[in-house]
């Protein structure tokens, strides 16, 4: 049996929910039972509505009028309410066995290394027999040179050593950078060469950190899951090859049982 | 870390760079021992202690009788506990914005932010105003971390301040959260993220030491193999990962200044501003050679926009002169103008310049958004040469 949940992260404004709803149109394009898992407490509008919602257990607005708190520490108040009450999520779980979800998660990384909250629900979802990914997103809009790219980097490792999933970062909004999307600029830190990253961090940052580019070239070069998936959210392509590389990390479709095919639709296997 | 002194700020550095800010303070650099004061960006995790440790330094920076200049960026903040010369919350209201935009929280500081770094400008006078009399200038930056380090607002902020005053970034880090191996281990990653992201000066500061002693995290810095062991009982991350973070931690490590001060007693605060003084002579030997360089480029590349832009009014010039005889001579001096050592020609060619566009209006009536377009960059030279006329 195939429980399945992709966690989508990544700093405010960066597209978490906008990478969401691309992944569902296109989940449900090809004929995939797929619900969205809305964890934000402060999330505002989807396009898709969430089959779970947070904010029907607990609404940040009531919270932060209720209570008193600024916006941090009500949000900090729903996550840590949400673990208090966890057999709701269970309970709401528990209608889409079998099918594929996607969590549309908060942004703060305070939830992911300050308060265990996100590591608890991921472990809770774990015993639950869960295959989970994580789905780290940058805005490839603030990957200017390479020591942003950097950057990028280190605040996704960040994400990942606490929660200890499969990981994929994915650089967002490549759509947005028109023609710097094709150049070799970007490419560059698609596909990292160790020996031109060091070059150009050297460039860009002062002398005493040479060691330190060089170590985390080092990190880079060892370890490919610090490695960037594009998502242009236009093209058809990006989406389905974004999607096989999170089917791959949490092996989706390799227990699948073959279906009775419900309708006409059944390429639930392949993405292409 | 400590070792930092043995990184080429010679005490001898290099003359600094003159008179960053613009000319208004001429008088005051004439003065051989002149001053500026020292820009502490405070950034951290929500909750770490940032304005509970701001608030602290204002009242031992007051009692020493030092000069502090503190700057609120938290529009979200229900009350800020030291006295902020300017407050975010006075310029935009962050509710206000939520409802004007239908916005959430989030987006409503992100926005906030944003609309306020619209008139950081106007900030940078007022600072630059009082600078002389000023030894600190106090930054505090929004709860939610990534809203300053993620986003274009907080880059700019960063950036004007560190091209105008040494500037230090201190990464508050919750000491008594952060006693699990792998939550410090993240916590570290992601202040080296902000290295890479801000380049400035960096200096990482333990707060709440009262609670918890910050000496765990210096044994960690300063040993690596003792943080290697806590981190194999601690986490079932595979362990040649978590070896090659250390790696790179421990280089970070390198480069790195460590305070750890109690915002409740006080204690560390002295230590903390000797740190801020070590950043501000690496600011000086390091950071700002590698600034005027950028300011060089800037430079280079504002003159070429000027001269197109010249160049492409006086192409529309010429056009133009097939309509009337006399704009072919005001295209002519025109070109001279641009030359500051004629600034009768300049003026004589604004007038020729204006006197063509009138011309323009009144043989086309209607003129397309482009053409306008065109104009209002021929008004931008305009307004250029104006400087050379007084």
């Amino acid at each position: 049996m195939g429980k399945h949940a992709v966690m989508v992260m990544g700093p405010a404004g960066s597209g978490k929910s906008t990478c969401c709803r691309t992944l569902m149109t296109h989940c449900e394009a090809t004929g995939r039972s797929v619900h969205l898992v809305n964890l934000d407490p402060a999330a505002e509008n989807f396009e898709y509505q969430p089959s779970i919602d947070i904010r029907e257990l607990v609404p940040l607005d009531d919270v932060m009028d209720e209570l008193g708190y600024g916006p941090n520490g009500g949000l900090v108040y729903c996550m840590e309410y949400l673990i208090d009450n966890i057999e709701w999520l269970d309970e709401e779980l528990q209608s889409y066995d079998d099918d594929y979800l996607i969590l549309d998660c908060p942004g703060q990384i305070e939830l992911y290394t300050h308060i265990p909250v996100m590591k608890r629900l991921v472990s809770h979802m774990q015993r639950l027999n869960y295959s989970i990914c994580g789905v780290y997103i940058i805005d490839s809009q603030f990957i200017e040179d390479t020591a942003k790219f950097f950057a990028g980097v280190l605040s996704a490792t960040s994400a990942m050593v606490q929660l200890e999933v499969p990981h994929i970062n994915v650089m967002s909004k490549m759509d947005l950078l028109g023609e710097r999307a094709e150049s070799a600029e970007m490419e560059r830190y698609l596909e990292p060469d160790p020996g031109l990253l060091l070059e150009d961090a050297n460039v860009t940052m002062r002398p005493r950190f040479y060691r330190l580019n060089e170590a985390l070239v080092k990190l880079i070069e060892e370890f490919n899951m610090v490695q960037f998936v594009p998502l242009n959210i236009e093209h058809e392509d990006s989406v389905a090859y974004l999607l096989a590389q999170i089917d791959n990390a949490m092996q989706y479709g390799e227990d699948l049982e073959p279906k009775e095919p419900k309708d006409e639709l059944t390429g639930n296997y392949d993405d292409e | 870390m400590s070792s930092s002194s043995t990184a080429p700020s010679n005490p001898s550095n290099p003359d600094p760079i003159p008179a960053p800010p613009s000319s208004t303070d001429a008088s005051s650099s004439s003065s051989p021992s002149r001053h500026l004061p020292v820009v502490i960006i405070v950034i951290g995790m929500a909750g770490s202690g940032k304005t509970s440790f701001i608030q602290r330094l204002y009242a031992h920076l007051h009692a020493k009788g030092d000069a502090a200049y503190c700057i609120n960026l938290d529009p979200a903040v229900s009350s800020v506990p030291f006295p902020a010369n300017i407050d975010i919350r006075d310029t935009v209201n962050y509710k206000e914005v939520m409802k004007q935009y239908n916005l959430g929280p989030n987006g409503g500081i992100l926005t906030s932010l944003n609309l306020f770094t619209t008139k950081f400008d106007q900030v940078l006078g007022l600072v630059e105003k009082r600078a002389p009399n000023l030894k600190y200038i106090i930054l505090d930056t929004p709860g939610q971390i990534e809203i300053f380090t993620w986003s274009a607002s907080g880059q700019i902020v960063a950036e004007a301040l560190a091209a105008s005053y040494p500037t230090v970034v201190a990464y508050v880090v919750d000491t008594p959260r952060t006693t699990q191996p792998s939550t410090f281990m993240a916590n570290m990653l992601y202040a080296c993220s902000i290295l890479y992201k801000t380049r400035l000066p960096f200096l990482l500061l333990f707060s709440k030491t009262d609670v918890v002693s910050h000496d765990y995290a210096l044994d960690w810095l300063q040993d690596y193999e003792s943080y290697q062991r806590a981190l194999a009982r601690d986490t079932s991350y595979s362990a040649s990962l978590a070896n090659s973070m250390c790696l790179v931690l421990e280089e970070f490590y390198r480069n790195l200044r460590v305070a750890g001060v109690s915002a409740v007693t006080g204690q560390g605060v002295d230590g903390f501003l000797e740190e801020v003084e070590e950043g501000r002579k690496e600011y000086e030997s390091d950071y700002r050679p590698y600034l005027a360089k950028l300011a060089e480029e800037r430079r280079v590349r504002e003159e070429k926009r000027k001269q197109d832009q010249v160049s492409r009014l006086m192409k529309d010039l010429r056009v133009s002169g097939t309509a009337s005889g006399s704009s072919t001579g005001a295209a002519g001096k025109g070109k001279s103008a641009t030359k500051p050592s004629a600034p009768a020609a300049s003026r004589g060619g604004r007038a020729m310049v204006a006197g063509g566009r009138r011309q323009m209006w009144a043989e086309e009536d209607e003129m397309d958004v482009e053409e306008e377009a065109r104009w209002g960059a021929g008004g931008a030279v305009e307004d250029d040469d104006d400087e050379y006329d007084d």
